[in-house]
């Protein structure tokens, strides 16, 4: 106050001094000097100021003025005198009593007075020597004002480097601005090496022309600028950088453009919870979750999915310690999946590069250096790296950052979501004749309807108001759409919901709830996205799944498509289970297999689109769609659940009828035992040759191989894996795996390195089989000479036999017998089979042909069989003629015996015999039986025994596995 | 003042800040031995590492080499007049803790954020 005071008096019309007579002169220097160190202050009233001199200097025109030469200096004091008027007017309690002249009359007016009216006032008293004095002082007031106008000055000049005044556009008077090209990416350089340049110059005294050089890096990478009086100064200084291209003649840049060179792109702002990209790092691109934001605005802690190996790709071979390995250049590198961070797999080979912090819900895990919560990856990043523009979540990204919501609706917090979206908020979705109203800003609640939409502008023609009619151009953002309850709506965008349909439901801020069309469901979406729909919905159209597919979720999991949504898929897996996936997890269409067949509850084979029929539970009805390992999926569409889909085993059900009227194990097929229906060379005889498909599990996988051919000829893997005609290999010489032919591919052994043989083998053994009936591999085979009982010794069968024949011509049906039930004990041993047993028959009958059984399953196993068997009783009948009573002994059991085992016999191992089991199995399961058992113990002595023994055939049937002594 | 080193070699460039207040880029070590040749008075960054991390930033845009300040209309633009010869920066990002705005208004600054927020093509109220 006491600063104000003396300021008054300082700066008061002289009256004013004259007549209070205070302080002395040498006191109010000071107080000027006081006032100027307020610098700030008087700072912001500097343009005021000059107003108020123009004003002046006006008012002084309109007087009369008698001595303009004083006016002048005392034009300055006025100045100053009305600056410090201004201040003192609020708090001065001395100006009260000199009201009339201090607050009303102009300072200038006063100053005249002071010369003028002295006398008038009660200031006449002072002395000329005061008065002389005064103006002393004035000038000495002047000198200070002076001093401090150049102190303002130099401070107006320190201001506007600080930017108070208005930056300077670019005139032609300043310097030209040559564009340059350089290498990109080094600009930097290249600036720092000009930097050089001029500071040698500076350095030296020399003149620079040169006044600045500056680049914009990312924006306009590959050039920059310099500014310089001529060109032959920029060239004096830039000639021989490095980096630099000085091939094409620079430009000048013009000079309207330049203020652009320079102009500074507003960064949008990161807030917590917003979601951004990452730029830069081994997550490029991926989509983050802001976590928070550092005080200084330059980092922030991004939440991110991890994508780690856990060290499971290293070599383990590399040298420590050698040098960082470099991507080559413009390879993209492999990155492992975005997978949340799994504890467990990060024990597996890092566990000493763990440390855990903390515990509970905030259990912080250390891993490598970064920290993990909650299975996300939070890590610090520099707003560089960080991109919030363009963000476009896409819904599976979203998903990991969904976090249940309390009413568990839909899992994903629709307000990040809009937060991400924001940025890629343009007009487009913005249709004319949307129904908008303004939101916010100035013109908050205006409602119109919208006529264009360009960039992020919407024209929108007013509809309620005052300004009814006229057309206003809105941002976006301030813009929403209105509906009203009951419109029917599309969305347009924004939400996984796309391209829904539906009607209003409920109207909440700018959130809407519609009833949709297509599901009956109700969602929430925001008003922008949506658009007043005339159509219906279509539902998704774009996916590459349809109903009804079967498709692959994993490696050992298959499901059937029952719901194809625009963004999910439901399926029905083979656990019958319904899984809902998105479109990217299912990995893809597996398809109908048209050979793939099961095997029902009564052995009967199942094929797709015969109709089944569940044994207890529901007996639900419906038509086989696929089979896959053993699980129908069946399709009712009577059935409402799981759009008539149901999973069940296929030992779980019964064929009710098959698609092509194929012969149903009703009963016993008996039409194999009729040699009516045997055509002589046709049926089983003409039959194709046993499939060479396989079932199960491949037996190459695990197996050692080398590769026989191709880039990766002689080198040696293990099988892990086969499709079809294609084996995945893991090579030893790399950590790597490859797919290559079958054929390609020579097994060996691991130990002796020698090959063997397997998937060729089986088609040369089951031939052999055939040829000569010699080799025997099976245990039947093997023992059968002494089973003969003739004490035979000899491998080959085709001599044991006939002496077995031999031995009794009337056994012999029962012999072949033996033969016949071979097979059936085959059956028993898929893979392996090699029916010696069913073949030799004494005395005329030779049904070597007959025998043997290659496939490697069982549909390679029964054609010999089938013969012998099929064949038998004719043959029987042919031999009773040597022995009759065996005959007819044999003859008649054999119907009988047959329609009993056979069938369940066989039908264990139906499944892969596509062949034509109902014609064969019967035959050799029954015979064989009975045959040998009777045999082996009665035989050699007792002949007529046989038929006694002939009800052995039940125990025998009883019993699978045969016994020869 | 121009004798300053402003040169900064090429393994250096990944350590340049840039001064929030007048932008003027530095290694982060230069700004810990000599200061901010323009804001030392007020910023007092000289070996207070704390100050250095507040009050220059390491994201920056733009690499200006400015011989005249007060003849270069580039400097002019970017508001660098009567500052010393030297790197500046186009753009600063980060924002200035609130004590130290203060103090630089105190020192008769007036802070203007270097980082694009505001435009400064417009006459800006003191």
């Amino acid at each position: 106050m006491s600063d104000y005071e003396s300021d008054g008096e300082d700066f008061n019309p002289q009256p004013e001094v004259d007549e209070d007579d205070v302080a002395p002169r040498n006191d109010r220097m000071p107080a000027i000097d006081d006032d100027e160190d307020d610098a700030p202050e008087e700072a912001g009233e500097e343009n005021e100021e000059d107003d108020e001199d123009e004003e002046d200097e006006e008012d002084e025109e309109d007087e009369v003025v008698t001595r303009p030469k004083k006016r002048k200096k005392l034009m300055r004091r006025n100045q100053f005198i009305e600056e410090e008027a201004e201040v003192d007017e609020d708090e001065d309690e001395e100006e009260d009593e000199n009201d009339d002249f201090a607050d009303e009359v102009h300072p200038d007016d006063l100053l005249e007075a002071t010369q003028a009216d002295l006398d008038d006032r009660h200031h006449r008293e002072l002395d000329n020597r005061r008065q002389a004095e005064q103006n002393m002082d004035a000038e000495e007031v002047a000198r200070a004002m002076d001093e401090k106008y150049r102190r303002r000055e130099m401070m107006s000049a320190r201001r506007s480097a600080a930017g108070t005044v208005p930056t300077s556009q670019p005139t032609v008077d300043d310097p030209s601005i040559w564009v340059l090209k350089c290498r990109p990416g080094k600009e930097r350089e290249v600036i720092m090496s000009i930097m050089k340049r001029i500071d040698e110059r500076l350095r030296y005294g020399r003149p620079c022309h040169v006044y600045s050089a500056f680049e914009r890096g990312g924006s306009m990478s590959g050039y920059i600028y310099v500014e310089a009086d001529a060109k032959q100064d920029m060239m004096a200084i830039v000639d021989g950088v490095i980096h630099l291209f000085l091939g094409t003649q620079p430009l000048s840049i013009e000079v309207k453009e330049r203020p652009d060179l320079l102009r500074k792109r507003k960064r949008t702002t990161l807030e917590p919870g917003k979601f951004v990209r990452v730029a830069r790092g081994p997550y490029k691109g991926d989509l983050a979750k802001i976590y928070e934001v550092s005080e200084n605005g330059i980092s922030c802690t991004l939440q991110i999915v991890p994508r780690l190996d856990y060290g499971l790709n290293e070599d383990a071979n590399a040298a420590d310690g050698g040098k960082r390995k470099r991507p080559a250049f413009g390879r993209v590198t492999d990155r492992p999946p975005q997978k949340l961070f799994s504890e467990a797999d990060a024990k597996k080979r890092h566990a000493s590069k763990m440390r855990m912090i903390g515990g509970g819900n905030q259990r912080t895990i250390e891993y490598k250096g970064e920290q993990y919560v909650g299975g996300f990856l939070y890590k610090e990043h520099n707003v560089n790296a960080v991109s919030a523009e363009n963000v476009n979540p896409r819904m599976e990204e979203l998903q990991w950052f969904a976090t249940p919501t309390t009413d568990g609706a839909d899992g994903m917090d629709l307000l990040a979501v809009q937060a991400a979206q924001k940025a890629g908020q343009s007009g487009s979705n913005f249709v004319a004749g949307d129904n908008v109203e303004v939101y916010d800003g100035e013109q908050k609640g205006l409602k119109g309807t919208t006529v264009t939409s360009k960039g992020d502008i919407v024209t929108i023609r007013v509809t309620e108001g005052d300004l009814k009619g006229r057309q206003i151009d809105t941002p976006v953002r301030t813009l929403r759409k209105l509906f009203r309850d009951g419109d029917h709506v599309k969305v347009i965008g924004g939400s996984k919901y796309i391209d829904e349909v539906g009607m209003i439901t409920k109207i909440r801020d700018d959130k809407i709830t519609l009833l949709c069309d297509s599901t009956q469901t109700e969602i929430t979406v925001f008003s922008k996205d949506l658009k007043r729909a005339a159509d219906s919905a279509t539902i998704g159209p774009n996916s590459q799944f349809d109903l009804f597919d079967l498709v692959q979720i994993d490696a050992s999991t298959v499901g059937c498509v029952i719901k194809v949504d625009r963004e999910v898929l439901r399926v029905l897996d083979q656990q019958n289970e319904v899984r809902t996936l998105l479109h990217t997890q299912v990995s893809g269409i597996v398809g109908r297999n048209n050979r793939a067949v099961a095997t029902d509850r009564d052995g009967s084979e199942i094929r797709n689109d015969d109709s089944v029929k569940e044994h207890g539970g529901e007996n639900r009805t419906g038509k086989v769609i696929y089979i896959h390992r053993g699980q129908l999926f069946v399709q009712n569409r009577e059935y409402n659940e799981n759009s008539g889909v149901f999973v069940t085993r296929s030992t779980n059900v019964v064929t009710m009828a098959a698609k092509s009227g194929r012969a149903q194990v009703g009963g016993p097929d008996l039409s194999g035992i009729n040699p009516a229906l045997q055509q002589p060379n046709g049926g089983p005889g003409a039959m194709a040759p046993p499939q060479t498909r396989t079932f199960g599990r491949d037996r190459m996988i695990g197996k050692t191989v080398t590769v026989r051919k191709g880039p990766y000829k002689g080198l040696l893997g293990i099988v892990k894996d086969t499709m079809n005609d294609e084996a995945r290999i893991e090579l030893h010489t790399k950590n790597k795996q490859i797919s290559i032919k079958k054929d390609l591919l020579t097994v060996k052994d691991p130990i002796t390195g020698n090959s063997t043989d397997l998937g060729g083998k089986f088609p040369n053994r089951s031939r052999g089989g055939y040829g000569g009936a010699t080799p025997y591999n099976g245990g039947g085979g093997g023992r059968t000479p002494a089973w003969g009982g003739a004490s035979r010794n000899g491998p080959s069968w085709g001599g044991a036999t006939p002496a077995a024949g031999g031995g009794g011509g009337g056994r012999t049906p029962a012999w072949g017998g033996g033969g016949g039930r071979t097979p059936g004990w085959g059956g028993g041993d898929g893979s392996r089979t090699a029916y010696g047993g069913a073949t030799a028959y004494g005395g005329a009958t030779a049904y070597g042909g007959a025998t043997a059984y290659g496939g490697n399953d069982g549909s390679g196993t029964s054609y010999g069989g089938f013969n012998s068997g099929s064949r038998t009783p004719a043959w029987g009948a042919g031999a009773a003629s040597s022995s009759s009573k065996s005959t007819s002994n044999l003859s008649a059991p054999t119907p009988a015996a047959y329609s009993a085992p056979t069938p369940g016999g066989y039908g264990a191992y139906s499944a892969p015999t596509p062949g034509g089991p109902p014609l064969d199995a019967p035959t050799p399961g029954n015979y064989s039986a009975p045959t040998p058992g009777n045999y082996s113990a009665p035989t050699p002595g007792d002949y007529y025994t046989t038929p006694a023994a002939a009800p052995t055939p039940g125990a025998w049937g009883g019993d699978e596995d045969p016994r020869y002594d | 003042m121009a004798n300053a080193n402003n040169f900064v070699p090429t393994n250096q460039l990944r350590n340049l800040r840039a001064c929030m207040v007048c932008s003027i880029v530095k290694t982060e070590n230069q700004f810990k031995s000599q200061g901010c040749p323009n804001c030392e008075s007020f910023l007092q960054l000289r070996g207070e590492d704390e100050q250095v991390r507040a009050c220059t930033s390491q994201v920056f845009e733009g690499l200006i080499t400015v011989s005249n300040t007060t003849k270069s209309w580039v400097a002019r633009w970017q508001r660098l007049e009567g500052y010393v010869p030297g790197v500046y920066a186009v753009q600063v990002e980060g924002l200035l803790p609130e004590d130290v705005i203060s103090a630089a208004e105190d020192a008769g600054v007036h802070y203007i954020p270097r980082d694009g927020s505001v435009n400064e093509a417009l006459p800006t109220d003191a």
